[in-house]
């Protein structure tokens, strides 16, 4: 196939808000110069002019294509000077890239979704999608934990999903303070609360790797089959094309291959959790 | 299979015209070694045809160490390269599979490759680590190139493999149909003779499918011992015909430079968060051996190692691979 695009050439989009949402995650809102439509948990090449360039996945809706959001962390250099831009800046898009989440396998079933800290970004984007098919789904149970409650992401959307018929959401933090009512605990605790028909049933499972990695093994033990919990991995996707290498896990990439996985698909692979 | 032949006085003749209408490239070699280098008319002579093998790689030429990938793509000449045995020309194999698929296609890759003439040589003689036939590749281009050139005899021998060689030919009136069956056998014969050489100092080195296995069973303690005089510096990265690995660096524009980056060097999996699943030397080390005999593989046609040994020649630290893989089949 002959494709006379620039692969390698950035969209430019304007930021026209910025979120805070936690001490260190902010949520940026980007209005591309050309119509950007993704699936939900394919990710992006966000880039800060002259500085870098990194993968991100965005928390907005895949419905909506006329701006998109994208939550962060403030966690390295890039990261770091993004939370410095102010609405008027101008950032680099390109994608988006990647497999994102087979929507359309979890119909007719019960999804579970386990999140941790900056992982619900991702999932919030899913969770507009779900909620969009809502009537295609049993039923949308989030457990989703983080650090602290100030850490506790996506607040007020919390609220809403909490109203939406078919959406439960259990929350817990590792050290409770103020009025906190919810969990306290490692989030994977929360999957003891859950009651769920396993049979007719999928998981997701987005957040740091530790995370994951715990997350995994105790829906495994829980019953779920391993073709059936579907991961959000994170690597080092730095062309966002299948090229570059930076991004390998065995013998897929992780940006073209994943970034969503199924647990049985790459179980065998190396250092899935590093 | 087509043969051409031109006097050897009248094919210099020839590249003095061509390298006004094109960018030549030839297997030169002078006091520095033999390499890769533009033809101009005061080295026609040390052009060498069957001798093995430039210290780089073909991958020199269609991926650059360092490019601006947001600029306006190369114009100019197109290129003719002289001289690349058939191992390079397998190796680009993986570099189209990675650089033209169906997906993304590069093109600043595509456009070098569709700009160039390719002109292999058959290697006539093997140098101290060559080991193209261990994993599958003949000393000799009869698929991949366009032409495939042999100097016998006072005469330059073309092989026609491609119509692109074909055409080319066609615009050189001196190339003339050859059939000349003694010649032809003799061809052959050193061929043959090739291939005998190779088979004779590879004794006892796996194939590469057997290769794949060796490296995927090792354990932490071989790849500890073997990595214990690597200091990272990826030249056998950056030597190799099928090591594309790089690295996208911000300029300001919004623009993109893309840098030729290796599996080697520390913190290549790094990731924000600090995460490195590649921090450890002998990780690193055998991260390189698992995505060419192993990883690559699976996901590939073409192979992740031609064979040419120049990984071996290159490192500093004096490692060579063979001696592990003989070690442990």
């Amino acid at each position: 196939m002959r494709n006379d695009k620039n692969i390698y050439k950035p969209l430019r989009a304007k930021l026209t808000d910025v979120i805070e949402e936690s001490p260190l995650i902010k949520t940026f809102v980007l209005v591309p110069e050309e119509e950007f439509a993704f699936r939900t948990g394919q990710f992006i090449e966000l880039s800060v002019d002259g500085i870098g360039e990194a993968p991100f996945t965005p928390s907005s809706s895949p419905q909506v294509t006329d701006k998109l959001e994208v939550t962060v962390m403030k966690t390295g250099y890039m990261t770091e000077y993004m939370h410095n831009l102010k609405p008027g800046a101008y950032m680099g898009i390109r994608g988006p890239y990647g497999r994102g989440y087979p929507v359309e396998k979890f119909y007719d079933k019960e999804v579970l979704i386990l999140g941790g800290g900056c992982g619900f970004a991702p999932i919030r984007s899913l969770l507009y999608n779900l909620i969009a098919v809502s009537d295609k789904l049993r039923k949308v149970t989030l457990c989703y934990g983080s650090k602290t409650p100030e850490d506790c992401i996506y607040k007020p959307y919390i609220s809403v999903l909490r109203k939406t018929p078919k959406f439960e959401v259990l929350r817990s933090v590792d050290k409770a303070s103020g009025n906190w009512n919810e969990r306290v605990g490692v989030v994977t605790i929360l999957l003891d609360d859950v009651k769920v028909d396993i049979k007719n049933s999928i998981a997701v499972v987005c957040g740091p790797p530790i995370m994951m990695k715990f997350g995994t093994r105790k829906l495994l033990e829980m019953g779920y089959p391993e073709h059936d919990v579907y991961l959000s991995m994170e690597k080092n996707m730095s062309c966002g094309l299948g090229k570059c290498g930076h991004c390998m896990m065995g013998k897929y990439f992780v940006c073209k291959d994943g970034p969503v996985f199924t647990y049985d698909e790459i179980k065998d692979q190396p250092n899935i959790w590093d | 299979m087509q043969y051409k032949s031109i006097k050897k006085e009248e094919w210099d003749k020839v590249l003095e015209n061509l390298i006004s209408s094109h960018a030549v490239y030839a297997s030169i070699c002078n006091e520095f070694g033999q390499d890769y280098e533009m033809v101009h008319p005061t080295n026609i002579s040390q052009i060498v045809y069957n001798k093995p093998k430039p210290v780089t790689s073909l991958k020199s030429f269609f991926l650059p160490v360092k490019e601006n990938v947001t600029s306006d793509r190369r114009t100019g000449k197109s290129w003719i390269i002289i001289g690349a045995p058939n191992c390079d020309i397998e190796g680009l194999s993986l570099l189209d599979e990675i650089y033209l698929d169906k997906d993304f296609n590069d093109p600043f890759y595509r456009k070098r490759r569709e700009d160039t003439l390719l002109i292999s040589a058959d290697c006539f003689g093997t140098q101290e680590h060559c080991h193209c036939l261990s994993y599958g590749i003949k000393p000799y281009s009869a698929g991949k190139a366009d032409l495939a050139v042999i100097s016998l005899n006072g005469l330059i021998i073309f092989r026609v493999i491609s119509v692109k060689g074909e055409n080319f030919l066609k615009t050189i009136p001196e190339a003339i149909s050859f059939d000349d069956k003694n010649t032809l056998s003799d061809i052959e014969k050193k061929q043959k003779e090739t291939e005998s050489l190779l088979t004779e100092a590879n004794k006892g080195l796996p194939d590469y499918k057997a290769t794949g296995k060796i490296v995927a069973e090792a354990k932490k303690e071989t790849w500890e011992k073997y990595s214990s005089h690597c200091v990272s510096c990826g030249a056998c990265a950056t030597i190799c015909p099928t090591c594309t690995c790089f690295l996208l660096i911000d300029k300001p524009g919004f623009e993109k430079v893309k840098q030729l980056d290796a599996c080697q060097y520390p913190g290549f999996e790094r990731v924000a968060g600090g995460e490195d699943a590649l921090f450890r030397l002998h990780n690193r080390f055998r991260n390189r051996y698992m995505c060419k005999y192993v990883w690559k593989p699976e996901k590939f046609n073409s192979v992740a190692c031609t064979g040419c040994g120049r990984c071996i020649e290159a490192c500093i630290g004096k490692i060579n691979k063979n001696e592990l893989f003989r070690e442990l089949a």
